[in-house]
């Protein structure tokens, strides 16, 4: 079972809390979008994972086994401000990364060549790398992030300043990996991307997890949408609708003459309330559309950061873990 | 993977990435040339006066006797003499002042009676000839009255020459007489040390500071520990350090060599080997120094407010060591200071240049540079650690360290 587990993470800075008791899981085979507005701790959650920053709680394990400097070998990290040695050349340094990575000479530029034929900066690999352009330079730092074959990929806004091929290549990528084996995690502020993307998607806000699922889970609600048009008065129509018990519905924002109706009590299993609000819709005039409105990922993570603004944050834990302590137990 | 091995490879890269750019080769290049070139002007300056001039005096048959004086009065002045025999008449010709100037020609004409000759000169007789020609006469003179008074002209000389006060001291010699030349050649080697230091220490701080400006310390530190990136710099750029200084030393040392300073009693080999062993010792103190506290600041500008404290802790020793050791090799501030691990790797190889060394005053400042070495280990690991990974302003020493 190959999961990567993170487990109720602690942080705080002075006396800014980064994280608060942050906890999800990525699957084998997996990628995991994380979302969250800036400052909300995705990339203090990325530099716990890696050992490049220490928990004040919790801990991070892969398959069962805390997470240390060995293992972290095999993990491919790509972090958000990017990093390499401007005046290496592209090839040597994404050896010299390989060989920490544990891999023999022959082995790394192997990989090295692989992995800069594949994403288009196999040219450039006798360059140094300040000699690059940014996009290409984003290139080689997922070239260093993949160059070892990793067991486990996280990487911290990989899409951010790509070009739609670059973005493409990237995906195909990510999916690939993922495809074979590896849980992949990566942060984006790219909304659509993530949705298009990821199996499951955690969105976070003041460090902790607000919504964790798929797409689809995320966007399961109790009070479904539709988009009702008909050729009739607006106001018409939202009173033909609301004439369905438990049913509300309004004029639609985006002008174009629909309505929103939205069905806030239940009624049962689908084929409820919809049906009736259309033939009442019907007998109003001809109905040129009736839709299902599905939340977008940006509207789902609009309504998390909303709903965290209304809440106030709940008093610290008072026991606090120390990092590396909260073993498996056996 | 083992951590020696981490350590290494970090340590290649740095070697390697300084070694190999053009600019080290070039300025390697460039420097050995004008050490080499030095030691061939030096040469040319120092042995232009190295072969004996020749000095040629005529001589008429009549003087003959004065041969033996003359041949002893040029070989005690070093000069090499050519003496010829000819006639009045053809001096007159040789030395005609408007004649065409032959090389050959003698700058003298001796005839008449050995004990007061005639000395024939082209306008005005040159210093070192009437030196010598003098010298000759007043010794044929001299033998001659020996010989008249029944006397051996050979007991004379030698009874003359060996007329020489022969001195004893009541006490020891003092030692407050330096030997000019083992104190210029441990000079020049503590000025190389001085400069080897300061030099990889600032390629240390400058090494530490990209890491972090370049943000790929993130990505290292996501595989492998901060004291072996820290480590690994410090060995492999201390190999380029020892590198430059054997080459430039080296180079130094054959050019000390060629100049004959060898001939002054100077053991420049022993001196290379005490200069690579401070070296070591001075670069690690002064190394984990520059690496630990470079990691409390995240900008190349910035570098500045922690390596001048630290070049300090330099220009002290060295200057401490070139003011304080001529004067006093031997007294007790001198032997206390060139105990301390940060004084000792400037003033122990002048001191021992000197003479003026205690047999233990060299291991025990040997062992408590080493002793200290791991304490320091730990401050700058430990600095290092809390520092590296800290962006923006510059990192409190304190904080680093709580």
């Amino acid at each position: 079972m190959s999961e990567l587990e993170i487990d109720h993470l602690f942080k705080s800075y002075g006396t800014v809390r980064a994280l608060h008791d942050m906890t999800f899981t990525v699957r084998a085979g997996e990628i995991f979008g994380f979302v969250g507005s800036n400052g909300a701790g995705k990339t203090t959650t990325m530099r716990i994972m890696l050992g490049v920053l220490a928990a004040d709680g919790g801990s991070v394990r892969w398959d069962g086994a805390e997470l240390d400097l060995e293992s972290r070998r095999h993990v491919g990290y790509m972090p958000e401000e990017r990093g390499l040695y401007p005046k290496m050349k592209v090839g040597e340094q994404l050896r010299f990364l390989a060989g920490l990575h544990g891999m023999g000479p022959a082995e790394a530029t192997a990989a090295v060549e692989l992995w800069t034929d594949r994403l288009g900066v196999g040219d450039r690999r006798d360059d140094n790398v300040e000699k690059l352009s940014l996009g290409n330079q984003q290139r080689v730092q997922l070239a260093a992030a993949l160059v070892h074959h990793p067991d486990v990929l996280v990487l911290d806004e990989p899409f951010s300043g790509l070009d739609p091929v670059a973005v493409d290549i990237m995906s195909t990528v990510l999916r690939e990996r993922a495809d074979a084996g590896v849980p992949v995690i990566f942060s984006s502020h790219q909304l659509d991307l993530v949705e298009r993307l990821c199996d499951r998607v955690g969105i976070v806000q003041s460090g902790r997890m607000q919504a964790l699922g798929t797409i689809d889970e995320l966007r399961t609600t109790d009070r479904p949408q539709w988009l009702l048009e008909v050729d009739a008065p607006a106001q018409a129509v939202v009173a033909a609708a609301e004439s369905v018990p438990g049913v509300r519905a309004r004029v639609a924002p985006d002008q174009t003459g629909g309505v929103l109706v939205e069905q806030t009590a239940g009624t049962g299993a689908d084929g409820g309330a919809e049906q009736a609000v259309l033939r009442a819709a019907l007998a109003l005039g001809p109905v040129r559309g009736f839709a299902r409105v599905r939340p977008t990922l940006t509207d789902l993570f609009r309504d998390v950061v909303a709903q965290d603004k209304a809440v106030e944050p709940p008093p610290p834990p008072t026991v606090r873990r120390r990092f590396g302590r909260a073993g498996v137990a056996s | 993977m083992s951590g020696a091995r981490v350590v290494w490879m970090v340590a290649k890269r740095e070697i390697k990435t300084r070694m190999l750019t053009k600019a080290n080769i070039i300025s390697m290049t460039v420097m050995v040339v004008l050490i080499a070139v030095g030691a061939v002007v030096g040469n040319y300056f120092l042995h232009r006066d190295g072969e004996a001039p020749v000095l040629r005096i005529a001589l008429a048959e009549e003087v003959a006797d004065l041969r033996p004086d003359l041949e002893g009065s040029a070989e005690a002045r070093g000069l090499t003499l050519e003496l010829t025999t000819m006639t009045a008449d053809e001096a007159r010709a040789a030395l005609d002042p408007d004649g065409d100037g032959d090389d050959e020609a003698p700058s003298a004409f001796l005839d008449g009676e050995p004990a007061a000759p005639r000395m024939l000169v082209a306008t005005s007789p040159d210093g070192e000839t009437a030196d010598v020609v003098g010298a000759a006469v007043r010794s044929f003179a001299t033998a001659q009255q020996i010989d008249e008074l029944g006397g051996d002209p050979g007991a004379f000389a030698a009874a003359v020459a060996q007329a020489a006060p022969r001195v004893e001291a009541v006490g020891e010699p003092r030692n407050d007489q330096l030997d000019g030349a083992a104190f210029g050649v441990a000079i020049a080697m503590i000025s190389l040390l001085f400069g080897a230091l300061i030099g990889s220490g600032s390629m240390i701080a400058m090494g530490v500071v990209e890491e972090k400006t370049s943000r790929v310390v993130e990505i290292l530190l996501a595989m492998i520990r901060p004291s072996q990136l820290l480590a690994g710099k410090i060995l492999g750029i201390g190999v380029y350090g020892l590198f430059q200084i054997l080459v430039l030393g080296g180079a130094l040392a054959l050019a000390a060599l060629s100049l004959g300073v060898a001939g002054l009693d100077i053991d420049v080999g022993a001196a290379l080997a005490w200069l690579v062993l401070w070296f070591l010792i001075g670069y690690t103190i002064y190394a984990l120094l520059f690496g630990g506290f470079a990691a409390l600041v995240s900008r190349q500008e910035d570098i500045g407010s922690v390596t001048t404290p630290l070049l300090f802790l330099l220009f002290i020793p060295f200057y401490a060591t070139m003011f304080l050791v001529p004067s006093d090799p031997d007294g007790t501030l001198v032997r206390v200071l060139s105990q301390i691990p940060i004084f000792a790797p400037f003033m122990m190889p002048v001191r021992d240049a000197v003479g003026a060394l205690q047999p233990w005053e060299m291991p025990l400042s040997v062992a408590i540079a080493l002793a200290t070495i791991p304490g320091l280990v730990w401050v700058a690991a430990r600095v290092y650690q809390r520092g590296v990974l800290h962006t923006g302003g510059r990192m409190k020493l304190a904080d680093a360290l709580r």
